[in-house]
């Protein structure tokens, strides 16, 4: 398998955050970032959009498992044992939906919000967030010490800045969808800044789209022509996750 | 991901627990099918099927963690999905890969299906419209939950030019969604 011709200089730069206006603002909550961050145009939509291969399991994905128990009952020759009962299984069956009932409500949240800063507010799935960090420079999904800005205790983003465009649409959404209790932190910003609950929507009626400036995101083809950001202060070197590399390798059989 | 509860629930399914290889199962055959999907649309549910069939029989063998356990999950169905592209490649009536995703990507009707649906379809779609290697590794980071390393030995490849193919491929998304309009 060869990698495909696209030459590097054709490597996209992208803007980054600035860490050390972080600290120096003394705010090391990850909300700080949000106003010092532009995101790089069009990619933060793609790790969103990511999130969708994380939802629930669907339909079809699920029927072949009657075959595969079926092998697992005879390699393992347990085809004499008790079947579980309805009960038991249901319960799994109800966890395993609870379970995921978050995940895939937050990917619907982040497919409708369009709430363009989820990256950098750590809110994707971890995989994805783990490969945003990577290749856009998003957060790690961990808060680790090393990752100062994402310590400390939730603040909620700053509602100023591209922050405010991404809030106001999770708020719409959200309100659409039930209540907004679940993001209280950042949205009761949102409701100070706007002077109350029912100002919001008067409120992010005047709040711009981050891009609408610059003609970025989907406006624009070409994320590297918005490389006027700083040089990666880690995108070369090796990312430092708290989850890698795995402790153990699978022992394989062929 | 099974999370906390997997060394428990590995340890139940190698001595023969049915639920707790049911949980395992399930929580892989999604992933698995998402990223066949992508690579051999047409025979995905037959290459998951065969990787199960691998790994019911080697699981009484494995060691390792969760993140160890996904490895060999894909690793083995990537060796099915090579395997696969090997026998097609002997039998030139075989469909295409390409033909498949091209159907794939027409319009679906998907307008009345669960959100989460129109949103994971969408994306196997537009995924299948990638370079294959940009598309895998994007796949294996996401789907997986690997990190750049146990892909990079998966596919044999250098951690360098994973993080590459993985920066293309996002950089290519972010294009074809920007092009196109797409919003998912």
């Amino acid at each position: 398998m060869t990698d495909l011709g696209v030459p590097d200089d054709d490597m996209p730069i992208f803007s980054r955050v600035r860490r050390e206006d972080v600290s120096a603002t003394g705010d090391t909550s990850l909300a700080a970032m949000l106003d010092q961050t532009e995101p790089p145009a069009g990619m933060e939509a793609v790790a969103e959009a990511l999130a969708a291969l994380l939802a629930a399991p669907l339909g079809d994905e699920l029927t072949g498992q009657a075959a595969a128990m079926a092998e697992f009952r005879q390699w393992f020759g347990v085809s004499h044992q008790p079947r579980r009962s309805r009960r038991r299984r249901s319960t799994l069956l109800t966890s395993l939906l609870r379970a995921r009932a978050a995940a895939a409500a937050a990917a619907a949240a982040l497919c409708l919000g369009g709430a363009a800063l989820a990256a950098y507010t750590g809110a994707l799935p971890a995989p994805v967030q783990r490969l945003a960090h990577d290749v856009i420079g998003a957060p790690s999904p961990k808060s680790t010490s090393h990752h100062p800005a994402r310590s400390g205790s939730p603040t909620g983003p700053k509602v100023t800045g591209p922050a405010a465009f991404g809030l106001c649409n999770a708020y719409a959404h959200a309100k659409e969808h039930g209540t907004p209790e679940g993001r209280d932190v950042a949205f009761s910003k949102l409701v100070k800044v706007a002077g109350g609950a029912d100002k919001v929507t008067s409120f992010c009626s005047g709040v711009q789209h981050p891009g609408t400036s610059a003609t970025h995101r989907h406006q624009s083809g070409k994320p590297s022509s918005h490389s006027h950001g700083q040089q990666p202060a880690h995108h070369t070197g090796p990312p430092a996750h708290p989850t890698d590399p795995p402790s153990a390798h699978p022992t394989s059989r062929r | 991901m099974v999370g906390e509860d997997f060394a428990a629930v590995l340890a139940a399914a190698q001595a023969g627990d049915e639920m707790a290889f049911s949980r395992l199962w399930r929580d892989g055959n999604p992933a698995l099918l998402r990223y066949l999907r992508v690579l051999a649309p047409d025979r995905a549910e037959d290459i998951a099927s065969e990787t199960w069939v691998r790994v019911v029989r080697g699981l009484a063998d494995f060691r390792g963690d969760e993140m160890a356990w996904r490895a060999w999950l894909f690793t083995t169905a990537r060796r099915r999905l090579v395997d696969d592209a090997r026998r097609r490649a002997r039998r030139p009536e075989a469909p295409l890969d390409e033909d498949a995703a091209a159907r794939l990507t027409e319009p679906g009707d998907a307008a009345d299906a669960a959100l989460e649906r129109i949103g994971t379809q969408a994306m196997i779609q537009l995924l299948a419209r990638l370079p294959r290697p940009q598309a895998e590794v994007i796949l294996l980071r996401v789907v997986g939950g690997l990190d750049t390393e146990t892909v990079a030995r998966m596919t044999d490849r250098s951690p360098g030019a994973v993080r590459v193919a993985a920066h293309r491929g996002l950089r290519r998304l972010a294009e074809i969604m920007a092009a196109e309009g797409v919003t998912l």
